[in-house]
């Protein structure tokens, strides 16, 4: 699926272009569950894409994870219409405004489930992950909670944007773990963040740089448990279009054993130049 | 409390109760609920309890395991479930007598199947430990430190706008677009050269955007954390990434 979104205009000697997002999306409960807990939205009209992996018993994981998705891209659409609408938590310095909405939507996201974990039953307990990106212009911005990922496929490299909150990705950045280890590890689930689990939560938001050809994926542990990275990127490098590429690494997965849902969010980043010296002045990749 | 009815067309041979651990089914002797018949694996199946529910796993039995006429690999049973294993049927039912059935069978006999991996969350206490001491042990803490230290860009030859670029944002680029910090001077300069994002914990990852760039001599292959004193090089500049107070 394509569409345009707003044109922007650069100070230097640049056409004004059109952003071109192109993007796929699937989620399936795999080969062993009962229920699909992921849920996921996309949101091309405000340049965002959102999912999120519910857990929790007796179904209330798919409560916590459509409650989440569905919160942040609502924040997200009532800011678009409404600039000056409060955020919710502190600003964050150095961030753009995007990321800082985001950054308000995925708290508001936490105090929705938290407060609906308590009329929930189940102990009183429900929680899920979130991870989601958004376009503006030349910069995304990049944002999760839990294990659910973001990775980045530019110039033949796929390379993983964000780390995970889990006990286990902690202890290998603290050098404590190796990777491998890590990947073995019977406590390679435990989250030390998620949305839900606690009244307020720490939300980790990046920013990155957009390079003409990016292919940008999200998803849930369900694809990353049953894939390697060098399947999941040439599965993205040969796929024709994202929507492709998102029904084949689902179906890859499930191959691999579908041990948990599986949800996964292609987003192709191609702007178009639309004067004739952006047209000269081609995009190219090399050393140094 | 379970039950497992084990019936060979329609004669019921004996009864397992399900209490909190597994009961192991197949034909060897030491599961918890033995059916001895060729068409039945050694170690065929297994029901077990996970949050309040009972579950059926399937070993990868040769002629495998159906519940209500499909063949299954891992599901949850409601009573009146009808799971046949061979030739044989068992049924689920609910018991409201205390434990105590005709089998008892002692614990594992042999190591238990590894479970699907669950997401759960480490408990409350335990999480808040781990991140102070996380905190505590390093040099990446989320609380500020008193005196704060600005990481910063020194450019140490190339043709730039300035010769110290302060990484106050969360996202700095290094080219000679409207987004660039770090301003390339020159016609043929790439309009994105490089990047670096600033993560949590005040940490700065170098990335590639038009051009790869190295970090002591190393071109990256993946956004690489920046260490004090590290140098980059790329599209013609070179630069060192510091502290400043």
């Amino acid at each position: 699926m394509r569409l345009f979104g707003g044109a922007e205009a650069t100070a230097d000697s640049e056409k004004r272009m059109a952003i071109e997002i192109e993007f796929g999306a699937r989620s399936d409960v795999g080969c062993v569950r009962e229920n699909n807990e992921d849920n996921y939205r996309v949101a091309p009209e405000i340049n965002l894409f959102v999912l999120s992996d519910g857990m929790g018993g007796l179904a209330s994981g798919e409560i916590a994870s459509r409650l989440t998705v569905d919160t942040v891209v609502k924040h997200c659409g009532e800011a678009a219409a409404n600039p000056s609408l409060r955020l919710v938590g502190a600003r964050i310095d150095g961030a753009s405004e995007a990321s800082n909405r985001l950054a308000s939507a995925i708290r508001l996201a936490n105090e929705a489930v938290y407060g609906a974990a308590k009329q929930n039953g189940n102990d009183g307990r429900m929680g899920a992950t979130l991870a989601a990106v958004r376009f503006q212009g030349e910069r995304m911005t990049v944002a999760h909670v839990g294990d659910s990922r973001i990775y980045r496929l530019r110039g033949g490299n796929l390379e993983q944007l964000t780390r995970d909150h889990s006990f286990v990705a902690e202890q290998v950045h603290r050098g404590r773990m190796t990777a491998e280890e890590a990947s073995s590890s019977a406590l390679q689930s435990v989250l030390i963040r998620a949305i839900g689990i606690e009244a307020d939560v720490d939300v980790d938001v990046n920013e990155e740089l957009l390079v003409e050809g990016d292919t940008v994926l999200v998803c849930s542990d369900g694809l990353t448990r049953e894939l390697s990275d060098e399947q999941i990127a040439g599965v993205l490098e040969e796929s024709e279009d994202p929507q492709q590429a998102a029904d084949s690494l689902v179906q890859l997965a499930k191959q691999a054993g579908g041990g948990d849902n599986v949800t996964v969010i292609v987003v192709r980043w191609a702007p178009k130049p639309a004067g004739t010296l952006a047209r000269i002045g081609k995009w190219f990749r090399d050393s140094g | 409390m379970s039950k497992l009815v084990l019936k060979f067309e329609n004669s019921v041979l004996k009864e397992v109760p399900v209490g909190t651990s597994e009961v192991s089914i197949g034909r060897s002797p030491e599961n918890g609920l033995v059916i001895d018949n060729p068409a039945v694996s050694h170690y065929h199946a297994r029901v077990f309890q996970e949050e309040g529910r009972l579950m059926l796993e399937d070993f990868g039995s040769l002629n495998g395991t159906f519940v209500n006429g499909q063949r299954v690999k891992m599901v949850t049973l409601k009573p009146g479930d009808s799971v046949m294993v061979g030739k044989h049927t068992i049924v689920v039912t609910e018991s409201r007598e205390a434990s105590g059935g005709l089998v008892t069978w002692h614990g594992e006999a042999r190591p238990a199947a590894p479970k699907i991996n669950e997401t759960v969350m480490l408990d409350t206490k335990a999480r808040r430990d781990f991140l102070e001491q996380v905190a505590a042990g390093g040099e990446s803490s989320q609380i500020a430190p008193a005196r704060v230290k600005v990481a910063t860009l020194v450019v140490r030859s190339g043709r730039t706008d300035r010769k110290e670029y302060a990484l106050s944002d969360k996202l700095t680029v290094v080219g000679k677009s409207a987004m660039a910090t770090v301003k390339l001077k020159g016609w043929f300069a790439p309009k994105a050269a490089a990047q670096i994002s600033r993560r949590e914990g005040n940490e700065y990852y170098l990335g590639a955007a038009d051009k790869v760039p190295s970090v002591n001599g190393t071109p990256i292959s993946h956004p690489t954390k920046l260490e004090a004193g590290d140098v980059i090089a790329v599209a013609g500049i070179e630069m060192e990434f510091v502290y400043r107070d």
